[in-house]
């Protein structure tokens, strides 16, 4: 069922980064949850000669709320998020989309950062991030980088990590006061399902304008990404039903589904529509 | 939550000490606490293991299948292919016991040189490990030349159709001719014409399919595996070739059934592959193995043209319903057979016409699923009356009532059902179980639906069908059932183990059930269409009896009384109001033992034996007896995004006579969580017949946050024909299920979604269509 590979189990950062560059020919995948890895291993859509486990890392736990930023190690899983009062203070996005995050024991196995590394134009965690504007750091056994989570898709299942390097931490900046942040994720049965349309929203109010918009989307083009045109027509303005419909029609008109078992583009299209018109409207009435 | 109504009529002079109690099945700690070995926990020494290559095109020739580099690899015990058996089939019809004889339309056990589906068997493969068998199955070469097949019931009836086999693709018709359609048509004010779909279901059992097999010292084909059917040991024979008696099948407890375990799964390839090596052979099915490797529920295509004055009495029905039989005739014929009896549901039309077609497509084969046929025919009919009741503004269970079959009524075939029909009742109860509405919020609105059901147990009267149990009384008193029924989980021994128990006055914890082995315990039929219960529940009844009988004439002749006035209760024996004159059942049972009464009764049940129905009419007795009930439910359906939540799922069930209700209520949680994904979210889709759904990350079955509390109301009319007056549950659970959550949602958006699944896109499209026109 499975076809073999090499297992290091490395017991610290250093260690695993030592582990991941000495790839010689080899492919050699980090494995945290393994929650996609190991399905895509079981079906041969990946075949890694080696595997370095992350488990042993402690150096990728921990979750640091500062004054100015908020700050998760790579290797927080999904339950820990749910667990953890600030998150749902800061970030209340990343919690709905954690609740409704797969089953309980890929909650309780899965990572932040894998969910992110896994590519996957239906993950549910990344929306909210991008809508925060995340940022990820990014280490290899040579150095250490930082990269706006914006930044870090190239294209379906294409991203700008190296091999060689592991996403190490994952941070953002507070919201400032009177914002909004919010998820919605649809999908065709409640749990355990994988996302249609997913829609982020994170909207800020000042002085009776709409200071800051992001609006991000899974599932409806082959990256999740932001809608920068949606969010251009919103930012500096004082909202209203007109100015929230052309937002919600950008959104629709510049994402780019397919059809799939899920459902069709059309359908896709047509709920970014609706729920970006819907979570906009709600974050806006509650603001301003 | 469960509410027990009773009816006040029946309610007098009925006392029971064990059944009817909510007591904890004998096979719960076992499981609970996982002792219980299931059939794939059975491992042996020297074992093989088995693994099952399967075609990737729907509909080829095989052209070319080279296994030689797989026997070739280090640990492979034996390949198989269609050229090293005698060419023989396996059995496809009528699982088990009874003597029809089977239509010719047999699978082969292997692809010969015609796929007819995708997933179809090609080669069997046994090796040192899994991993040898499968790094075998990647060496063998095979080629496949596809040849255009047809996946679509309506094409397949087309003239210049691709044919799946013979001389058309039509697998069977049947039909009810009844009254004067065309009088009952003339006198109606309105007529309502509408077509309904409804889809595959897979039954998405816990357990996939899997056995163990090996020959014994007697030569004795041994198999332990899950099944609903041990008495397929004569059809696994008669593949093999070898006499009846040299197949034995010992079941085990089973992770779930719903009919997917009633055909045989994997039992040949077992039982050849033990006889090939002469080693024990194991094979297991992967969820991807078991999605291709038993038949699915059948879809069906219904057509209802109904008439009806303005007051709303039914004056005809035309029916017509096409299902997809799929690649190979397994029990298709009969599950149309079902709709077609089923038809009208439960209300007095006496104006009928049905036609029902089973069409063969290159689609996976259908067979058997909880519901079989009348399932579909009630996500007809019950939408239909809610479209009924719409048209002539009607109030939705006024409708109903004024056309609700009465006891002592004549059905769709004529026959006038022996027990009580109490659909007004369970649908009064479930509709008011509903409570105050929930409000609609903005896009959000609110609905409520409501369906009722007519549904069989027991089975076709034409197959003379018939059960056997055994009742014994240890030495110390304890208490031994021996019957062959399987429980594929429902608590089907336990409520044997509570009938005996009750009749024989000792209490639960001192009965003991050996079932489920085709050599040694006797003989009890199928666990399908609701029969287990009516079927060896009356066998174990009418045994223990026998037993009680023997064990009051000693117990009267100690006492100086006559027998009917001996009870026998709690471990004690007793003369009725006569508190002095008892003795412990063990003394009683140690002097029947030292006289050497017989201290164990074997008896058969029969059920009624029939002829067919009338080929022409489709009059006559095609069941012993109809089980009734309903179901309501309220939705919420966001009208900007298509999706559907069920707020709230009402049941309300006449079960005759509940053995033991926990586990009524599970068949019926169950029953709501089957039917609900059946409606909303389980979809089976097929690119030319290769199926693209093959996991649960993509089949989505209700999961513990889709599902609403269900409450179980259950009504206990006393008039089955089963044991104690009880009818069935185990299909009716689940029948009213999906047109109760349609109507739901049609009241909820005001216009229906014709085809299931009600999916978010279908609510969206039929929104927009609305607003369009």
């Amino acid at each position: 069922m499975y076809a073999p590979f090499e297992l290091d189990i490395p017991t610290t950062l250093d260690g695993a980064l030592a582990a991941l560059a000495n790839g010689g020919g080899e492919t050699v995948l980090p494995i945290a949850g393994g929650t996609n890895l190991i399905v895509d291993i079981r079906a041969k859509r990946e075949r890694p000669d080696r595997m370095v486990g992350l488990g042993e890392v402690d150096e990728l736990l921990g979750m640091e709320f500062g004054p100015e930023r908020i700050s998760i190690g790579g290797r927080t899983t999904v339950s820990d998020l749910l667990r953890s009062p600030e998150i749902a203070h800061e970030a209340p996005s990343l919690i709905e989309a954690a609740r409704l995050f797969g089953g309980l024991m890929v909650r309780n196995t899965g990572t932040v950062a894998g969910n992110i590394a896994s590519g996957s134009p239906a993950a549910d965690l990344v929306p909210p991030l991008l809508t925060l504007d995340a940022e990820l750091t990014l280490a290899s056994a040579s150095a250490t980088r930082t990269l706006a989570l914006d930044d870090y898709y190239l294209g379906y299942k294409q991203d700008a990590r190296r091999p060689d390097e592991l996403i190490t931490r994952i941070s953002w900046p507070r919201l400032p006061e009177n914002s909004a942040n919010t998820f919605y994720k649809l999908a065709r049965r409640k749990g355990d399902a994988i996302t249609v349309t997913g829609v982020a929203v994170t909207l800020s109010v000042a002085d009776g304008t709409c200071s800051r918009a992001r609006i991000a989307l899974a599932s409806v083009a082959p990256v999740v990404r932001r809608v920068k045109e949606a969010e251009a027509v919103l930012e500096g303005q004082a909202l209203t039903p007109a100015l929230i419909d052309e937002a919600a029609e950008a959104a629709a008109s510049t994402c780019t589904p397919i059809d799939d078992i899920r459902a069709s583009a059309g359908y896709r299209r047509h709920t970014v529509e609706a729920l970006t018109r819907r979570l906009v409207t709600q974050a806006w009435d509650r603001l301003a | 939550m469960t509410h027990t109504d009773m009816d006040p009529g029946t309610l007098a002079n009925v006392q029971f000490r064990q059944v009817g109690k909510p007591l904890t099945r004998t096979d719960a700690p076992g499981k609970v606490t996982g002792r219980t070995p299931y059939a794939g926990d059975y491992v042996m020494p020297n074992m093989l293991h088995m693994r099952v290559l399967r075609a990737d095109i729907a509909s080829a020739r095989l052209v070319r299948l080279d296994v030689s580099k797989a026997r070739a690899l280090t640990g492979v015990a034996c390949v198989l292919t269609a050229d090293d058996l005698a060419d023989r089939t396996a059995a496809t019809d009528i699982p088990g016991q009874t003597g029809q004889k089977r239509l010719d339309t047999d699978q082969p056990i292997l692809v010969r040189d015609r796929v007819r589906y995708f997933g179809e068997p090609l080669a069997l493969i046994a090796a040192e490990t899994r991993d040898i068998a499968d790094h075998a199955a990647e060496l063998i070469e095979f080629e496949l030349e596809p040849i255009p097949g047809v996946y679509d019931t309506l094409e397949a009836l087309k003239p210049g159709a691709p044919l799946v086999y013979g001389r058309d693709n039509i697998v069977a018709e049947r039909k009810i001719r009844k009254g004067d359609v065309e009088a009952g048509f003339a006198r109606a004010d309105l007529i309502v014409e509408n077509t309904y779909r409804t889809p595959f279901q897979e039954h998405a059992f816990l357990e996939p399919e899997v056995g163990l097999a090996w020959v014994d010292e007697n030569d004795v084909v041994n198999i332990r595996v899950s099944t609903q059917v041990i008495e397929h040991f004569r059809p696994i024979a008669d593949a093999l070739g070898v006499p009846h008696n040299k197949v034995r099948v010992r079941g085990a407890l089973v992770g779930g059934g719903f009919g997917g375990k009633e055909d045989l799964t994997v039992e040949v390839y077992l039982a050849l592959l033990a006889k090939q090596t002469g080693r024990p052979v194991r094979l297991e099915y992967s969820r991807e193995d078991s999605f291709v490797g038993h038949g699915k529920r059948h879809p069906f295509i219904l057509t209802y043209r109904t008439g009806v004055t303005k007051e709303g009495k039914i004056t005809a029905l035309d029916v017509n319903m096409i299902a997809d039989a799929g690649a190979y005739v397994f029990l298709s014929p009969y599950v149309i057979l079902y709709a077609l009896v089923a038809a009208p549901g439960p209300y007095r039309v006496d104006n009928l016409n049905v036609f029902a077609k089973a069409v063969a497509t290159n689609n996976m084969y259908t067979s058997a699923f909880r519901g079989f046929g009348a399932l579909q025919a009630c996500a007809a009919y019950e939408q239909q009356m809610d479209e009924i009741a719409n048209t002539l503004s009607i109030d939705r269970l006024k409708l109903r009532r004024r056309n609700f079959l009465k006891t002592g009524e004549p059905m769709s075939t004529g026959f006038v059902p022996p027990s009580a029909i109490w659909t007004e009742q369970c649908a009064e109860k479930a509709w008011a179980g509903l409570g105050e509405p929930t409000a609609s919020d903005g896009p959000i609105r609110t609905g409520r639906g409501l369906a009722c059901y007519q549904q069989s147990y027991g089975r076709l009267t034409f197959l003379h069908d018939t059960s056997e149990a055994w009742v014994g009384v240890e030495m110390d008193g304890t208490v031994v059932v021996r019957s062959g029924v399987t429980d594929i989980g429902a608590g089907q021994i336990s409520a044997l183990g509570q009938i005996a128990v009750e009749v024989l006055g000792v209490t639960l914890d001192n009965v003991v059930i050996y079932n489920s082995d085709s050599a040694v315990t006797p003989l009890a039929g199928t666990t399908t269409a609701t029969r287990a219960l009516y079927m060896t529940g009356n066998a174990a009844k009418q045994a223990a009896e026998g037993l009680r009988a023997r064990l009051a004439e000693r117990a009267a002749q100690e006492f100086g009384v006559t027998p009917d006035e001996i009870d026998m209760a709690f471990n004690e024996v007793f003369v009725i109001d006569r508190p002095e004159k008892t003795m412990p059942l063990v003394d009683l049972v140690r002097t029947c033992a030292a006289e050497g009464i017989h201290r164990s009764e074997l008896a058969i049940f029969r059920a009624p034996f029939g002829d067919f129905l009338d080929p022409e009419t489709g009059q006559g007795q095609a069941h012993p007896d109809y089980a009734y009930g309903a179901h309501a439910v309220e939705v919420s359906v966001d009208v900007e995004t298509g999706e559907v939540e069920v707020l709230k799922s009402v049941a309300a069930h006449d079960v005759g006579q509940c053995i033991n209700p926990a586990a009524v209520e599970g068949q019926i949680q169950g029953g709501a969580q089957n039917g609900q994904g059946y409606a909303l979210s389980e979809e089976m889709l097929y690119e030319e017949g290769r199926l693209v759904t093959p996991s649960f990350s993509e089949y989505l079955m209700p999961t513990a946050m889709d599902m609403p509390n269900v409450e179980c109301i259950i009504l206990e009319s006393r008039s089955g024909v089963g044991p104690f007056g009880a009818k069935g549950i185990g299909e009716p659970a689940m029948t009213a299920v999906a047109p109760a959550i349609a109507n739901a949602v049609a009241d909820a958006i005001g216009v229906r979604v014709f085809e299931m699944p009600i999916t978010p896109e279908r609510v969206v499209t039929a929104l927009q269509q609305r607003d369009a026109s």
